[in-house]
């Protein structure tokens, strides 16, 4: 178990700037989840971190050592790949002892680490199976069990469930989590789906095209965006954002004027947002005309027009409303949110 | 186009076939029989499909006329050579090619191809005065240099390479994090994962090398040097003419044995070109 | 500490040593190929422009007497035109065979490895056995004319005559390695993707149809790669008209490579060889480069 630390962390191949820098600093035992759509360069941090990838600058620690120049062997990390890289040709005993084969640990010791991982991670009675044997979820377990068998400062772990159906997903999720709690090892989880970085994260680092758009818990970034793309990005469905003017303590976005949470004391061009889980349905709210109604059984998502925007909501209470009726609704102003125009920044 | 057949088109299908394949089936079934005919009988009219008698003496002859099993020796040693030769060069290549990123790599792999693109009769004449040189004239190193390092492994490079190429680059970080360096990745993670292409390449390497004929006749020059096919085409009488039974015997000892390996194996033999040839 | 680091980067870096570890992976090969094909290449050119007397031992710059020797030849016309007469004929005969047996390959019927083992078998027997034995075949009174004379045909003397002769060499060759190409053409056959037929068949097209309009374009690929790989192996041959003809009768089955291994080694005319040797590449190179061409034009379709 190990800090690990990113120094403006820069990758470029040949012309192209992939990595403009990166700062995280990730504590000892801590489970990091980085997100971002795809293309913004998660995977390559993830694989500079796991010395997959050479790192064009900047300085990457673990355990306060910097180990720029060392061989991912030497890294002391253990890595699970997105298709499991299992090896296809060796059992599943031989794919999860092939790292500690390869540091010279005795046949003994192999075994006992081997029947060790097998236990938690339930693959005892597949030990002796190959790869192509296996389903999709116990060939995930395996991967798991290989990075687990050798005890090892920092696990990383590449998309790991993207392969696997909906279901298994969410139980695969809940054995990662259990895993973390249990041997409490410093771990970095690549995945561009919000709801297992927001479920599974101690803290999330939430990446755009090559940058860091924020740090923090799950619900530090659910409550308080720091930009327009982190309000955008985490939380399903999105936040509505609206254009417009802030003037006499009203928000005035084309064909509607919006009341302001207390105390803003900026005026001029700015960006509203607030989340459809916080719209409320209240007779003395703003008209809207309703588009398209989606019961989901335990919460009714509502698309509809406010002015000239379209908004989506999530309410609690069933909606009977049908599509061109006007219901009356208002964003609860303890959730609302400001952002700067041009920089996309918070500024509430 | 596989629908299932009418009978009757089935039946003229098989006919078909049948027919065709008389020039593929009835030399080396001519080649075998005419072997035990005696030298009086092997002209025989109407032709005998099965030996009226039988003249196994030709067999021995085989090997009184010349030295046949030193020339075997060297036919089947040259052709283990250069296959496991090939194999490790090419693999080699072919991975590098494929999957280490070094400077100009791609340059050096046109250069390489170019060995594709040059018949080796184009270089034969320089080569034997480079052989020649280097006193290896009449020896067999001229029979396992070129083939192994030389045009001649090109093609099994390129197969390697395209093999490899399609090789998951997941499964090699796996094995750095896991501890290995390039050249255990390669022995112990990518070739095992090889052995199709790799039969492959053994496969086409084995029978360039054991049906050579140019070659021998341009590097070798003493009977007890000689290759299979060149020691076939020497069974002569005193005044040149051939000696059919006895050459047909040694030709038959030279195929038989190779085509009752493809027999055995000829799932991995014919799936393996097809597979690895194809993809190109 | 940041830009301490930074400056201590050792010369061995992960992606220096690796790239190491790559030029140590090609060397063998790379100096084989330097040291086999480019600077024999090279001399190859370099002998091209001397007069090589090997009795007298002399070796005299000429300059392009050689390739004017070449121009004023008269055998190379004939050489060139025996050339490409088996050229074109083997590499007809070959493609049109191999998709023929591919495709009833390709049936779905009982003992078809069977045939498919049978009709591959030639290419492993040994080619200077499987040349000798049709050579013991198509003399004057051998096997196929004593066939032929049981139905009452009187068949020529088939490599004493010059059509026949061709014919013959044409024919050993492509029962020799039909196989080959035989086999990447059923695979390719076998990798079309079957809801095209499906298809097609919804829309009512024949199988003729099918062939012509959805076969071919799947597997002409294939269909390119093979007839490179034919072309450049069909002027290649060597043993089978060593064998056959040693191409006679006159130099009717005199191809290039024949030719320039009797004036090089029988002749011992090493300068004037080295010459047909160009003149050998230069064929190869153009006709590659013309197939390649072709690509763009023939193949509808590429992964
Ligand atoms: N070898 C390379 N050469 C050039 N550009 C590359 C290379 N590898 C990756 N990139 C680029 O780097 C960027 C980041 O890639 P990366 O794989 O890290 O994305 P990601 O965030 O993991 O995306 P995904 O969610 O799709 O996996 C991409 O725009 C990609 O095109
Ligand atoms: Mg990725």
């Amino acid at each position: 178990m190990a800090p690990v630390s990113l120094q403006a962390v820069r990758k470029v191949y040949g012309d192209i700037k992939v990595l403009h820098g990166i700062d995280v600093d990730i504590a000892d035992g801590e489970f990091i989840v980085l997100v971002g759509p795809s293309g913004c360069g998660k995977s390559t941090l993830l694989r500079m971190i796991a010395g997959l990838e050479t790192i064009s600058a900047g300085d990457i620690r673990i355990g306060g050592r910097v180990v720029n120049e060392l061989e991912p062997k030497d890294r002391d990390i253990a890595m699970v790949f997105q298709n499991y890289a299992l090896y296809p040709h060796m059992t599943v005993a031989t794919n999860m002892g092939f790292s500690l084969e390869h540091r010279g640990a005795s046949k003994a010791e192999i075994a006992e680490r081997v029947k060790w991982a097998a236990d938690i991670l339930d693959l005892s009675h597949l030990l002796e199976r190959y790869p192509r044997q296996l389903s999709g979820g116990q060939r995930q377990r395996v991967a798991m069990g290989r990075a687990i068998v050798r005890n090892p400062q920092v696990f990383l772990f590449d998309e790991p469930l993207s392969n696997l159906d909906a279901k298994l997903r969410v139980v695969m999720r809940g054995e990662i989590k259990g895993l973390h709690q249990r041997l409490g090892v410093t771990t970095v989880y690549v995945t561009h789906d919000q709801i297992e970085a927001m479920t599974m994260a101690d803290r999330i680092v939430v990446m755009n095209a090559g940058r860091v758009e924020q740090i923090g818990a799950p619900l530090e970034l659910y409550d308080r965006p720091a930009n327009l793309f982190v309000a955008g990005f985490i939380g399903s469905p999105a936040m509505n954002v609206l254009g417009g003017t802030i003037a006499d303590s009203r928000f005035n976005a084309a064909g509607v004027s919006l009341p302001l949470p207390t105390g803003i004391g900026i005026t001029g061009a700015a960006r509203y947002g607030f989340r459809p889980e916080h719209l409320l349905l209240t007779p003395d709210g703003l008209p809207a005309v309703v588009s398209l109604v989606e019961p989901m059984g335990s919460e009714t998502q509502v698309t509809m027009r406010l002015g000239e925007h379209a908004v989506v909501g999530v309410f609690r209470e069933r909606v009977a409303a049908r599509p061109g009726e006007t219901i009356h609704i208002l964003p609860d102003l303890n959730a609302v949110h400001l952002f700067d125009t041009k920089s996309g920044a918070r500024i509430n | 186009m596989k629908t299932d057949l009418s009978p009757r088109l089935r039946v003229a299908l098989y006919g078909l076939m049948c027919v065709l394949l008389i020039p593929f089936v009835f030399p080396t079934w001519w080649m075998v029989t005419s072997s035990v005919k005696p030298i009086s009988d092997i002209f025989a009219f109407p032709p005998d499909l099965w030996p009226r008698r039988f003249d196994f003496s030709t067999y021995s002859r085989v090997f009184e006329l010349q030295p046949f099993a030193r020339q075997y020796w060297n036919s089947a040693y040259i052709a283990a050579l250069v296959t496991a030769g090939t194999m490790v060069v090419s693999s080699m290549a072919g991975y590098a090619f494929a999957r280490i990123r070094f400077p100009f790599s791609n340059t050096i792999f046109m250069v390489v191809l170019l060995g594709l693109l040059i018949p080796s009769e184009v270089t034969i004449v320089p080569l034997f005065q480079m052989f020649l040189r280097w006193g290896m004239i009449n020896t067999h190193w001229p029979l396992i240099l070129v083939p192994i390092f030389g045009a001649p492994s090109v093609f099994a490079t390129f197969v390697m390479r395209q093999f490899f190429i399609a090789l998951p680059g997941e499964l090699e970080e796996a094995a750095r994090v896991d501890g290995l360096g390039r050249f255990k990745i390669f022995w112990i993670i990518a070739l095992p994962l090889a052995k199709p292409a790799l039969g492959a390449v053994a496969i086409f390497t084995f029978l360039h090398s054991w049906n050579l004929y140019l070659e021998p006749i341009v590097f070798l020059s003493s009977t007890q040097m000689f290759t299979l096919p060149q020691a076939l085409t020497q069974f002569t009488d005193a005044y040149g003419g051939a000696m059919w039974n006895v050459q047909l015997a040694a030709a038959t000892m030279t195929a038989v044995p190779v085509l009752i390996v493809f027999i055995v194996a000829q799932k991995q033999f014919v799936e393996g070109l097809a597979h690895t040839g194809l993809k190109g | 500490m940041s830009d301490i680091s930074q400056q201590k980067r050792p010369f061995w870096t992960i992606a220096r040593k690796d790239a190491a570890a790559g030029y140590l992976f090609i060397a063998p090969q790379l100096i084989g190929i330097i040291t086999f094909v480019l600077i024999p290449l090279g001399l190859v050119f370099y002998y091209s422009l001397h007069e090589w007397n090997v009795l007298a031992n002399t070796f005299t710059f000429v300059g392009d007497a050689n390739y004017q020797m070449l121009l004023r030849d008269p055998n190379l016309p004939p050489v060139l035109l025996a050339s490409a007469i088996f050229s074109a004929g083997l590499v007809v005969v070959n493609m049109s065979l191999a998709l023929l047996l591919a495709v009833l390959l390709d049936q779905k019927l009982k003992g078809i490895v069977v045939f498919r083992t049978l009709f591959f078998s030639p290419v492993v027997v040994s080619l200077v056995a499987w040349t000798i034995v049709w050579s013991f075949l198509l003399q004057a009174n051998g096997g196929i004319n004593g066939i032929l004379q049981v139905f009452g045909i009187e068949g020529p003397n088939w490599l004493r005559t010059p059509t026949t002769a061709m014919i013959s060499v044409v024919v050993v060759q492509v029962f020799k390695n039909v196989g080959l190409n035989m086999i990447l053409f059923l695979a390719a056959l076998q990798g079309v993707p079957k809801e095209l037929y499906e298809a097609a068949r919804v829309d009512g097209a024949s199988r003729f149809k099918q062939f012509r309009r959805i076969t071919l374009p799947m597997i002409s690929p294939t269909i390119l790669l093979t007839s490179i790989i034919t072309i450049v192996g069909s002027l290649q041959v060597f043993a089978q008209i060593a064998i056959l003809t040693k191409g006679g009768p006159g130099v009717s089955t005199t191809v290039l490579v024949y030719y320039l291994y009797q004036q090089a080694f029988q002749f011992n005319f090493f300068g004037y060889g080295s010459t047909l040797s160009i003149l050998l590449f230069v064929i190869v190179a153009v006709l590659t480069f013309i197939q390649w061409q072709m690509r763009k034009r023939i193949v509808f379709y590429e992964n």
